[in-house]
């Protein structure tokens, strides 16, 4: 069927094209400062570190090491097996710290509690401490993330 | 009577407009006027603000190997380095603290009715400039406090769902808070937020001149026409008063109590204990603290920050919502405003207890 009458004007025609190219226009300049603001993420996949700097340490007792741009946190537990955390808390994000008489992680911010295996117990931090993957390779101490989502229970 | 030059200056620039506009302006005076001199306070503090800061920036370096050290030697060697920078951090407070007196007695008064909606929204959002201006103002000294502060300042956002975790990203520069995150607040300090305020405040003294005082709203009613007095000279010569007084109170605490620098912040140090952000941050900060882990199936954090986003949204409204000002609906907006005072109170009592 043939419409006797054109459903829009030359000028709502003109006006969409116009209106379209300043669109793509603007676009155009909004990418690449939204592309420059955001600077490359830089947590790592994996951190080798040298065994011997961690072997003296004694039972219930932490290292730091560098994570990223975060504090990482070895623990030593009292049967000598290795525990690897991401040393920031969970409710929102300050650096937690071991106190090691009782057993537990703390965060100073919002004092929030975290039982020696990074289970949270107290005050408002929503999950658990993060974990890490420890493993030890002749001289060499591997930390690797854990898979995609955390283990939720231990 | 004019001079030549005056004549020939305003030939080209028409000052005499505003000129006759201010000499007929009035303050209208009642037993709410003290309320009017809170502005011009603030205007106070913001020139000082705006001095001393572009004082500061002769020396200042934005970095993370730098930052700390810089605004040590202002404290230590700079020639009266360390009165430029505690007024700058006492005047900051002063004019926050003004924003919050200033925005109270129009809630109360309810000065923002028609048809000052707007004076009231380019205020909240003025007030949201001042509070970002103290926020990354804070980190610049990169010590332990001003750090923790801004992991929890930043990190608040991520709670929201879509946009949140890219407006941590956003000012952060990244993941996590880094050396890049001080050269961005620094940024946001003395670059992007004075544009918006001054856009700002000139769009909230336009409107104010625009409409003229508002009037408390038991004055309005009232038959007899209201004593009125010159805005020149008369008003602004109070106002100078006020102004004195002012800086006496403020060039005193800034003389006797300077603000302490601790060593620079250690990007994987643990969060030292007791730590706090600034006095008008302290309510959200209890707040914060004791909103449990878990609220039925959402986060404690996430409710709380959906409930700060909620009242900035209805705050931001609140002229359009307090409609009718003497009826029932308004005397209840006003014991609202009374519990959200008491609230704040309460809350930064506790915090520092």
């Amino acid at each position: 069927m043939k419409l006797k009458h054109s459903l829009f004007s030359r000028r709502q025609f003109l006006n969409g094209l116009l209106g379209g190219w300043l669109a793509a226009l603007l676009a155009s300049f909004l990418y690449p400062v939204i592309k420059f603001v955001f600077p490359p993420t830089r947590e790592p996949d994996q951190v080798i570190l040298p065994f011997a700097d961690f072997r003296q340490m004694g039972p219930n007792s932490v290292k730091t090491f560098l994570w990223g741009a975060k504090p990482g946190i070895l623990k030593k537990k009292d049967d000598g097996s290795l525990l690897a955390f991401v040393g920031v808390c969970t409710h929102l994000d300050c650096n937690v710290s071991y106190l090691a008489d009782q057993r537990k992680f703390f965060c100073a911010c919002h004092d929030g509690w975290y039982d020696e295996n990074g289970q949270n117990i107290g005050g408002p931090p929503p999950k658990p401490l993060r974990r890490l993957v420890v493993s030890i390779e002749e001289e060499d101490l591997i930390i690797k993330r854990e898979g995609e989502e955390r283990v939720e229970d231990l | 009577m004019k001079t030549g030059i005056q004549s020939w200056l305003d030939e080209r620039f028409g000052l005499s407009n505003i000129t006759k506009f201010l000499k007929e302006k009035t303050v209208p005076q009642h037993k709410h006027s003290i309320w009017y001199y809170t502005g011009s306070a603030i205007l106070l503090f913001f020139t000082i603000q705006v001095i001393t800061g572009f004082m500061l920036v002769f020396y200042y370096k934005p970095t993370l190997e730098g930052a700390n050290a810089s605004v040590a030697r202002i404290m230590t060697e700079v020639p009266l380095g360390w009165i430029i920078r505690s007024v700058h951090s006492w005047a900051a407070s002063f004019l926050i603290a003004f924003v919050f007196i200033h925005l109270l007695s129009t809630w109360l008064t309810k000065s923002y009715r028609k048809p000052r909606e707007l004076t009231w929204m380019s205020g909240v959002f003025l007030l949201a400039a001042s509070l970002a201006f103290g926020f990354t103002g804070y980190l610049l000294p990169w010590d332990d406090l001003s750090l923790s502060a801004t992991k929890v300042g930043t990190d608040l956002p991520r709670s929201i769902p879509l946009v949140g975790a890219w407006v941590t990203k956003l000012l952060r520069g990244g993941e996590d808070v880094t050396g890049d995150t001080l050269t961005r607040f620094f940024g946001f300090h003395v670059s992007i937020l004075p544009v918006f305020i001054f856009i700002l405040l000139g769009v909230h003294i336009y409107l104010i001149q625009k409409h003229g005082m508002g009037l408390p709203l038991v004055a309005e009613g009232k038959k007899e026409k209201m004593r009125e007095i010159p805005f020149w000279p008369n008003f602004v010569f109070r106002e100078m008063v006020v102004w004195l007084l002012l800086l006496g109170i403020l060039f005193s605490l800034a003389i006797f109590f300077p603000p302490s620098l601790d060593k620079a912040a250690d990007l994987m140090a643990a969060a030292p204990e007791g730590i706090k952000p600034e006095w008008y941050f302290l309510f959200l900060f209890q707040t914060l603290k004791i909103f449990p882990a878990k609220i039925l199936f959402l986060n404690g954090d996430t409710l709380a920050v959906f409930l700060m986003l909620l009242a900035g949204i209805l705050f931001f409204f609140l002229p359009v919502m307090d409609n009718k000002p003497t009826e029932k609906k308004g005397r209840i907006i006003t014991i609202i405003a009374l519990v959200v005072i008491a609230y704040a109170v309460v809350m930064t009592v506790w915090s520092l207890l």
